[in-house]
């Protein structure tokens, strides 16, 4: 690169501050010049161009299969009158896909149906069954993602107004004519939004497929991944993420200014008498429940089998029971989960204070261009991991600032890449609390600082501690971007974990799947039992904190 | 304490407006308030009265014009510097603190003494009818408790002058009944200057010493409630104040011996202000439709008409009566003992020569 070029590029850098967007125009870059040479390259590379076809068919996939099983465990959940116990039933076994590792399905899969699976092998004796290829990808991705879906449509079944159906009914329809003249266009916005959320989702899941998706199928994120990481190929994998990056966009623009539009809202005034739902027929409630039954049965075997195989010599081989993979990763894996657990220590603070203050910078409507930034924040949120990590190992390589190989830079990718839960959380709670509630405070005496700290503050404290949750399991829980930043100095739990896969090692790698579960669990219950000491009855609450 | 007035010198306040550019919310309004006095804002939706309230509270700064509370100009102040109680129509509680602590906040922001905090506090709240709700949140009270609370929030900082800004509205019919009694009995026993916006007019009549009308920004009439309803100087305030009749007539003559008019084909005769209109003159009366009084077609030489629906309410039936084109409104009291109207009975309707307003102008 000649010193001129090389000015050029830094020029670019500092236009750029934001890494994502550097990396697309890294990837346009040839010593320095604009040239589209780079993308061409890669599109005439049939092998390429099926990875990209691939992707956007398993995502697709993912999105209808996703979205269909969350719309029926959130019908179930909302409409068919079920007891506490059960929803909570529900919600646990939703719970437990967002809070793992993301391949901990996958490994599940691998030791039931692969080559010496529980199931296939020695239950049903099925002999040369590919565990590997679209099918159980997505079936996997499926799996891990469908709580997405679940959580968004749950909340929008449940503001569907009962005494709207009651009216259809009262007006003669049937039960099922309710339902789709009444209930299923109501609910049709939250379906595309759950659709893209998955689309995405799937689109930048770069683990379930390295693992499960085998030769036959190869996809985007791990052709990437592999191009960096096998071939040394920087630009290579950049120009992968960036094709990657158009779908990307795409479902992110129609996300935000499409599906957002066409929200309807259920004007009822009053909320009138309360009644009870008889959307669902009765003979329609056992099969429905038994399908949700079934899906939280599978769900639940995956991770009682994951703990089988992390207490066993080698499932499928050897089923002795032994506790030498937990002193595997106690030991070896040691230096993984002190690095983990400091990345997400230090993460955590950091991550829920930088939410409430641009949400509330956002939310306030101090500052000009706050819309830009808003949006900035989310796009980092909303690409696929793989071009994040890609982005900020480009852009932290070389001088002004150098981060590459450092903790620094993985904490700082965690606190940017999960901070619009928290924003939005911090948003959300200030839009609640009616600007009376600050004059009444003004009223009284109290100068802005006072009201700041003595009204404001407290009642976004959820939203703190929510930013600060989903910072610390993301933390826990994420590879795809970080993947590109762990070095020899800082290493994470996920990627030991991916390392054991490739290794075949999987009695470790099931160990510490498990001991990452168990570590989220514990912090999450710690910030529950937080936020109910500190809020107090007339709080405001924050949905959900892994909404989104 | 004793209390103190507040007056308004021609205060304006413009909002840009998404359509019609710049408007005026409030448009040179002068008002004052005497000491001790409740005086009501009362108007429709729109009228500028919160915008007028807000500006005494400091909430919002007037574009021209000046406030003063007491002999103090507090234009520019803050409202943390103007020492008001305000009562907000939410009632805006402090949701995540108890009873006891929003109504210590003011209090705790003064920097008073833990002791004077929990003896005031314990006062305010017995004085509202809350005692023993100090450590109850304000999601668990009910509309009528969370009213006593804000109250007792305003007041118990000892302010100079109470502000309220449609504080009734969120309660039911019966408590609202209620509540306006306590409201003004506090009051009065405060011996508090207090500013009450409502656009409620029965509210108004029965809380204030006085009231004052507005529209579309401005003052239009203030006196009293028995003022403005006998003697509304114009259609609008006529029409808000009570329900009425507005009927066309032109003066025929006007003398010491009283106004002879024609309305509806009919010579009418009244007593009244003569040198308010002359001969020739169309002018709009203003009927009460209580003063009118109904009696059987073949009675003298009232207007006839004919009865085109009838409500029964107990101790008063309130009728439709069709004249020519126009339907008046007629209530008679005590209509059991009085007898009863049917629908399409012919009557006479007769006007008295007392409580008939002439207002100038009007389409003849």
């Amino acid at each position: 690169m000649t010193s001129i070029a090389a000015a050029r590029t830094e020029g670019w850098r500092r236009t750029l501050r934001d890494p994502a967007l550097f990396a697309t125009v890294i990837t346009f870059l040839d010593g320095g010049q604009i040239t589209l040479g780079n993308l061409v390259a890669i599109l005439r590379d049939g092998n390429h161009r099926q990875a990209f076809w691939n992707s956007l068919l398993l995502a697709a996939l993912v999105g209808l299969c996703g979205t269909g099983l969350g719309f029926l465990y959130a019908f179930a959940a909302v409409r068919a009158n079920l007891s506490r116990a059960w929803i909570t039933a529900l919600d646990a076994a939703s719970l437990l896909p967002l809070v793992s590792p993301p391949f901990t399905s996958a490994i599940a899969m691998i030791f039931s149906f692969g080559p010496r699976g529980l199931i296939t092998y020695h239950l049903l004796g099925i002999k040369g069954f590919t565990v590997y290829g679209l099918h159980s990808t997505l079936f996997s991705e499926t799996l891990t993602y469908f709580p997405i879906a679940y959580l968004t449509l749950k909340p929008i079944l449940a503001a569907i107004d009962p005494n709207v159906e009651d009216m259809a009914f009262s007006l003669g329809s049937s039960r099922w004519r309710v339902f789709r003249t009444v209930t299923l266009p109501l609910t049709v916005p939250g379906l595309a939004n759950a659709f893209l959320l998955l689309f995405a989702a799937s689109l930048a899941d770069f683990a379930t497929p390295l693992i499960l998706a085998g030769n036959s199928f190869p996809v985007l994120p791990t052709q990437a991944y592999l191009q960096i990481t096998g071939l040394f190929d920087l630009k290579g994998g950049a120009v992968l993420s960036f094709v990657l990056l158009v779908p990307a966009l795409v479902v992110y623009l129609l996300q935000r200014y499409w599906v957002s539009r066409k929200y309807y809202v259920t004007i009822t005034g009053k909320v009138g008498a309360l009644t009870t739902i008889k959307s669902l027929a009765p003979w329609a409630r056992a099969p429905l429940l038994s399908a949700c039954l079934l899906l939280a049965g599978v769900i639940l075997y995956f991770y009682v089998l994951l703990f089988y195989a992390s207490v066993v010599v080698a499932l499928g081989a050897n089923h002795a029971w032994t506790w030498r993979h937990y002193q595997v990763i106690f030991t070896e894996g040691l230096k993984a989960i002190r690095d983990t657990l400091a990345i997400a220590g230090a993460g955590m603070p950091l991550g829920g204070l930088y939410g409430i203050l641009l949400g509330y910078l956002v939310a306030k409507k101090i500052f000009p261009g706050r819309q830009a930034m808003e949006i900035v924040s989310m796009i980092n949120y909303s690409l696929p991991g793989t071009i994040v990590g890609i982005a900020y190992l480009i852009a932290f390589n070389d001088p002004p600032i150098v981060l590459t190989g450092t903790g620094l830079i993985i904490v700082a990718c965690y606190v940017f890449r999960y901070s619009p839960t928290g924003i939005r959380a911090t948003v959300a709670l200030l839009q609640q609390i009616d600007p009376s509630i600050e004059e009444a405070s003004q009223g009284l005496g109290a100068g802005s600082g006072t009201t700041f700290r003595r009204i404001t503050l407290p009642l976004i404290l959820p939203a703190f501690f929510a930013g600060l949750g989903v910072v610390f399991i993301r933390s826990m829980t994420a590879i795809s971007a970080t993947i590109f930043l762990v070095s020899i100095n800082w290493t994470l739990i996920t990627v030991r974990i991916l390392e054991n896969m490739t290794e075949l090692s999987l009695g470790p790698a099931a160990a510490f799947s498990i001991l990452v579960v168990v570590i989220v669990f514990v912090v999450i219950a710690a910030i529950s039992g937080l936020l109910r000491r500190f809020r107090t009855p007339g709080a405001l609450e924050v949905t959900s904190i892994l909404g989104g | 304490m004793s209390a103190v007035g507040i007056r308004i010198e021609s205060i304006s306040k413009r909002f840009a407006h998404r359509v019609k550019g710049e408007v005026y919310a409030v448009r040179d309004v002068n008002l004052t308030v005497q000491p001790a006095e409740l005086l009501t804002l009362l108007g429709p939706s729109g009228c500028g009265k919160t915008t007028t309230l807000r500006m005494i509270a400091g909430f919002e700064q007037p574009d021209a014009g000046r406030v003063f509370i007491g002999e103090q100009d507090v234009t520019g102040l803050m409202a943390n510097r103007r020492n008001i109680g305000f009562v907000f129509q939410n009632y805006a509680l402090f949701p995540h603190l108890s009873v006891f602590e929003n109504v210590a906040y003011g209090l705790r922001v003064q920097r008073q003494s833990e002791q004077e905090i929990a003896q005031a506090v314990g006062d305010v709240l017995a004085l509202v009818g809350l005692q023993g709700y100090d450590r109850q949140f304000p999601n668990q009270l009910s509309g009528g408790e969370q009213q006593r609370v804000a109250l007792a929030r305003a007041i118990v900082i000892r302010p100079r002058v109470l502000l309220f800004d449609e504080p009734l509205s969120n309660l039911d019919a019966k408590l609202r009944v209620h509540m306006r009694g306590e409201l003004r009995e506090l009051q009065q026993r405060l011996h508090i200057t207090a500013v009450y916006v409502t656009h409620d007019q029965e509210e108004a009549m029965a809380i204030s010493d006085r009231i004052a009308v507005m529209h579309q920004g401005q003052i239009v009439q203030e006196g009293t409630a028995e003022d403005l309803y006998r003697r509304p100087d114009s259609e609008f305030v006529a029409q808000f104040i009570g329900r009425t009749n507005l009927l066309s007539g032109r003066v025929q003559s006007a003398g010491l011996g009283g106004i002879e008019l024609e309305v509806a084909g009919r010579h009418l005769r009244l007593s009244g202000d003569a040198a308010r209109v002359t001969g020739g003159q169309i002018v709009r009366l203003v009927v009460r439709p209580e003063v009118i009084e109904l009696r059987p077609a073949d009675s003298g030489d009232g207007i006839p008409g004919t009865i085109a629906s009838r409500t029964f309410l107990g101790e008063k039936a309130e009728y439709q009566v069709r004249v020519g084109a126009d339907l008046l409104q007629v209530t008679s009291y005590n209509p059991v003992q009085r007898g009863l109207f049917s629908v399409g009975q012919p009557v006479t309707l007769h006007f008295p020569a007392e409580g008939i307003q002439l207002l100038p102008g009007g389409p003849a």
